[in-house]
């Protein structure tokens, strides 16, 4: 799987190779000399490391920190693709209903279903929030920031 | 126009005297007390990418109040998870579990908030007054610096990832590689061509680095929260002892405290070091340098007093090289920089010759912050233990929320939508291969800085502009950090593999 993600950025800087290469110099300076030609050697070497183990043997041996968080979840592999997917969807589902409904709509709804739904969380608690949520994006933003979010598309 | 330094201290504090930018820091007081403690998987990277689509259309002093307000205090609070539930906290309070969690254990929980607290606002203070002189000892400096200059300190930045990467460099490298990359798309300033646009008017501009920090740190902190669901089962330590007994101890320990927020200074200001060793330098100096040290690790406040308070001094360090120089230490720097560039500041000599007055509001706003959060967590002590076991039904819809809000209401495009989706799920599979995000946007952050400063140098000077004496100093001095920096790694590892392999063979 990691290699995956390494083949896909290598797929990445050959795009961006190819779609610079016949841009004036000053124009390609940065994205193909400075990035996408050191990046895809990089990947590459990144990708003969995945696929030999490299990494792996010489993790264990590495005493340098972490920049970055790491993927420390502790759940069997059925359970985190399960709860993985779901995120997502909710996640993918939100943004739809932003496109479909508008903000306005879409927040306190999100809000109410994942409660309800993902969360069981009891009706008084998870109405407080969505009503907080509401009042948040219509009360704070659109009448007193007068920010106007755009409608949804089932409202225009 | 550009004003004295002492002007510049006067009007930056004159900055602060309006209500909205005193409701602006407590708000980021509030959000940072509330990061501090909340469920593991928040942090001040989450913060900044969701507040800097809204506070970039602030004013900058109000903004920036939100920001440092809630940075400051995050680390002044950040024992709570250590003492209470024993789990490390964010990034520079991990060593605070050793010693913190044992007191709470035994009936001391107050006492080592209370120690955690006084260092913290007293590392908080020193990192501050540190900030404050090295301005005045910077400025004639900055003088001599041209885009040349401005270059290699850019570029010295960016040669850091493959140290701040730690143990993943190729991956570090590559994923600045990708984040320079992004930063090239859109119209190019200096010559007007398109890059990456696909003759979609969305990409013209490029994309939005705050949408992109927003979807890489909201969306996987959000995952972790749904995967792991914390903040169900975890009971605190009981909240027994007194607080007044752990600033007594730290009082007592001032000269303790003096050199372990020099020690979180020294790391906030050197490139290379990496934040998050700050608190195990701090404790190891301590377990070192301290007499009767037979109970560091079984509940001495001390363990507790040192890398507090180099976690708090550490941001002032930070800011040091971030304001200064203009190359950001870290993730919560780099977004930093993305609200000091939205609103047309230019982080580094530039912003000291014509924003010194920002400069200063930021000085005062960390100060003012830090004294508050301290005040905060003396004050509401028993009631934050409870924040800390919200659950993950609540939380994960709320960033859900904020992250959707947060992009849609850059550009308001509906191509907003799919660039926070995209970039949440490159996100979540970044973290789960191990490429660090951080660098990604340093990359990005240090893309659009690099080239501007590359094409003046070239268009000013052509290629003579490498034999400038400062540039040939500044090389040499990123040569030299970048030289030790990788040898202490690799000395480090050495003895990794010198202690392992023994035990690996018996």
């Amino acid at each position: 799987m990691t290699a995956n993600f390494t083949l896909f950025l290598i797929a990445v800087f050959l795009g961006a190779c190819y779609w610079g290469w016949n841009w004036p110099y000053i124009a390609k300076l940065m994205p193909v000399y400075v990035a996408a030609i050191p990046g895809l050697i990089l990947a590459l070497i990144q990708l003969y490391r995945d696929a030999t183990g490299w990494e792996s043997r010489q993790g264990e041996q590495d005493s340098g920190n972490e920049m970055d968080e790491v993927h420390d979840v502790t759940l069997d592999k059925r359970t985190e693709l399960r709860r993985t997917i779901s995120f997502f969807a909710w996640f993918i589902g939100g943004a739809v209903g932003v496109w479909l409904l508008g903000i306005d709509y879409a927040m306190p709804l999100l809000i109410f279903l994942y409660m309800i739904v993902e969360g069981k969380e009891k009706p008084v608690p998870t109405l407080v929030l969505t009503t907080f949520t509401y009042a948040l994006v219509w009360g704070l933003f659109e009448y007193t920031l007068e920010m106007r979010w755009p409608s949804g598309l089932l409202f225009r | 126009m550009e004003i004295s330094l002492v002007d510049a201290a006067i009007r930056g504090f004159l900055n602060l005297l309006h209500l909205k930018v005193f409701l602006a820091m407590l708000a980021g007081v509030s959000i940072g007390t509330f990061t501090a403690v909340a469920p593991q998987g928040l942090g001040m990277p989450l913060v900044y990418a969701i507040m800097l689509p809204i506070v970039i259309r602030w004013e900058p002093v109000t903004g920036i109040a939100l920001l440092i307000g809630a940075s400051s205090v995050s680390a002044i609070c950040a024992a709570y998870l250590p003492v209470l539930f024993g789990i490390p906290g964010g990034s520079g309070s991990q060593a605070t579990v050793l010693d913190g969690y044992p007191m709470g254990q035994r009936g001391e929980a107050r006492r080592a908030l209370g120690a955690s607290f006084m260092a913290g606002g007293m590392g908080s203070i020193i990192g501050t007054l540190t900030l404050a002189c090295a301005i005045p000892v910077a400025k004639p400096l900055i003088y001599l610096m041209g885009s040349p200059e401005l270059f290699v300190i850019v570029l010295w930045g960016l040669s850091m990832v493959a140290v701040l990467a730690g143990r993943r460099p190729i991956k570090g490298m590559i994923a600045a590689a990708f984040g320079l990359l992004l930063a090239t798309a859109g119209q190019q300033a200096q010559s007007g061509i398109m890059r990456f646009v696909f003759d979609e008017p969305y990409l013209l501009d490029g994309i939005s680095i705050s949408i992109i920090a927003l979807a890489l740190f909201g969306i996987p902190a959000a995952l972790d929260l749904a995967l792991k669901r914390l903040g169900v089962e975890q009971q605190p330590a009981p909240l027994k002892g007194k607080l007044y007994d752990g600033v007594i101890d730290t009082l007592r320990e001032w000269w303790l405290v003096v050199r372990c927020s020099f020690i979180g200074v020294w790391v906030g200001i050197v490139p290379g070091i990496g934040s998050q060793v700050v608190d195990w330098l701090a404790y190891g100096h301590a377990a070192q340098s301290c007499k009767d040290r037979e109970n560091f690790g079984r509940g001495d406040v001390r363990g507790v007093i040192a890398p507090e308070c180099a976690n708090d001094a550490k941001d002032g360090g930070d800011l040091v090289t971030t304001l200064l120089l203009g190359f950001p230490q870290g993730v919560v720097t780099a977004l930093f920089i993305v609200a000091l560039l939205g609103w047309g500041f230019l982080p580094g000599p530039e912003m000291i010759k014509k924003n010194a007055d920002i400069i200063y509001s930021v000085v005062w706003i960390q100060g003012i912050s830090g004294i508050t959060g301290t005040l905060i967590g003396f004050v509401l002590a028993g009631q934050l233990a409870k924040l800390a076991q919200v659950r993950y039904s609540i939380m994960v819809p709320v960033i859900f929320i904020f992250v959707l809000m947060g992009a849609f209401s850059v550009t308001r495009d509906e191509a907003d939508l799919i660039t926070v989706v995209a970039f949440g799920i490159l996100g979540y599979f970044m973290r789960l291969f191990g490429y660090p995000r951080p660098a990604m946007i340093l990359g990005l952050v240090l893309g659009d800085l690099m080239e501007r400063y590359l094409y003046r140098s070239m268009a000013s000077y052509g290629f003579t502009w490498l034999a400038r004496p400062g540039v040939i100093f500044l090389l040499i001095l990123a040569a030299t950090s970048f030289f030790f920096a990788v040898r202490s790694r690799v000395r480090s590892n050495a003895r990794t593999m010198t202690t392992s392999t023994p035990v690996a063979t018996s």
